[in-house]
């Protein structure tokens, strides 16, 4: 089974782009979504995303758990243990 | 350095009452960069440095260079007297000489197009947006808008529904950067007063927080979405 990583890595991919380019999928976990440009309107509609993919409840306010990949994975392992 | 001693990438948008929004054109260009990057104290250059890619990292400079060009001549101060902080949730407010400036400011960048807004009291926040369409529109409907406005999206289709969805956007995002808060207070827990969203500007109110007042203006053109707010003192 794929790692919250692996998985978060997939939906940044298929999600998350700049300046109309795909976000890429190898981006640096501990950077920020805002530092990669992500605008505020993408970072809510990617916390949408996450909340089908991990079948959790992912309130707005939890978005600032997004300022970086690693601290949203972090999380997100948080809520499943 | 002075404002004067450059060619401007700043220009005035919106002044009313006491509050001065300018519009700044974030569009490539080198000589302009520099000049932003050589206003930029040691921290700010070396934050411009995490930014990936040069889209954030180029608005990150010409934005904070414009604002400081609107504080120094705001506050008559001069460029190295001036230093920025950030509250709990990041909100940043100006320093001057080691103490907290008299004025409050509020920057947002999208695209090619910023907005700084500044006014010597009152809390400020300020939101553009690039209008670009998005796949999952209803969903981010569903999830940060109340019923009555997604009542109102609903009557709408197409482009109308579009600008509507933006205009909404940043009059809750100006709100909530004006708040302090950002994204730790959930825009679905408030709702654009329906004045606001067949207007363009108009007072709000926080549930939690009813006896402060906010005046809401909606600064939208042809290019981009974008919405002020300010604390009515």
């Amino acid at each position: 089974m794929a790692s919250t990583e692996e998985r978060v890595r997939k939906l940044v991919s298929e999600n998350l782009e700049v300046d109309g380019q795909p976000l890429s999928a190898d981006l640096d976990f501990n950077s920020s979504l805002i530092d990669a440009g992500v605008s505020s309107v993408d970072v809510v509609a990617f916390a949408r995303v996450v909340q089908d993919e991990f079948g959790i409840q992912f309130a707005v306010e939890d978005c600032t758990e997004l300022t970086s990949l690693a601290a949203l994975v972090e999380f997100l392992d948080a809520r499943a243990a | 350095m002075s404002s004067s001693d450059v060619e401007c990438w700043w220009s005035p948008l919106k002044e009313t009452g006491d509050l001065t929004v300018v519009h700044v054109d974030l569009t490539p260009h080198t000589s302009r960069e520099a000049s932003a990057f050589s206003w930029l104290d040691e921290y700010e250059r070396s934050r411009s440095r995490d930014f990936l890619n040069d889209g954030p990292r180029r608005r990150y400079v010409m934005c904070r260079a414009a604002t400081r060009a609107l504080l120094t001549s705001k506050l008559s101060c001069r460029n190295e007297q001036l230093s920025f902080g950030a509250s709990w949730y990041s909100k940043p407010f100006a320093i001057l000489d080691r103490r907290p400036a008299p004025v409050s400011f509020n920057v947002s960048h999208s695209g090619d197009h910023g907005l700084v807004a500044v006014a010597p009291k009152g809390r400020v926040g300020v939101d553009v947006e690039e209008k670009i369409v998005r796949h999952n529109l209803d969903s981010l409907i569903d999830y940060t808008f109340g019923p009555n406005e997604q009542a109102h999206l609903a009557k709408e289709s197409g482009t109308g529904k579009v600008d509507l969805f933006f205009k909404l956007w940043t009059i809750k995002e100006a709100l909530i950067k004006a708040l302090g808060t950002g994204f730790h207070f959930d825009i679905s827990k408030i709702e654009v007063p329906s004045d606001v969203r067949m207007g363009t500007a108009g007072m709000f109110r926080f549930p939690h927080l009813s006896a402060v007042r906010w005046r809401v203006i909606y600064l939208g053109t042809d290019e981009y979405v974008a919405a002020a707010a300010h604390e009515v003192v």
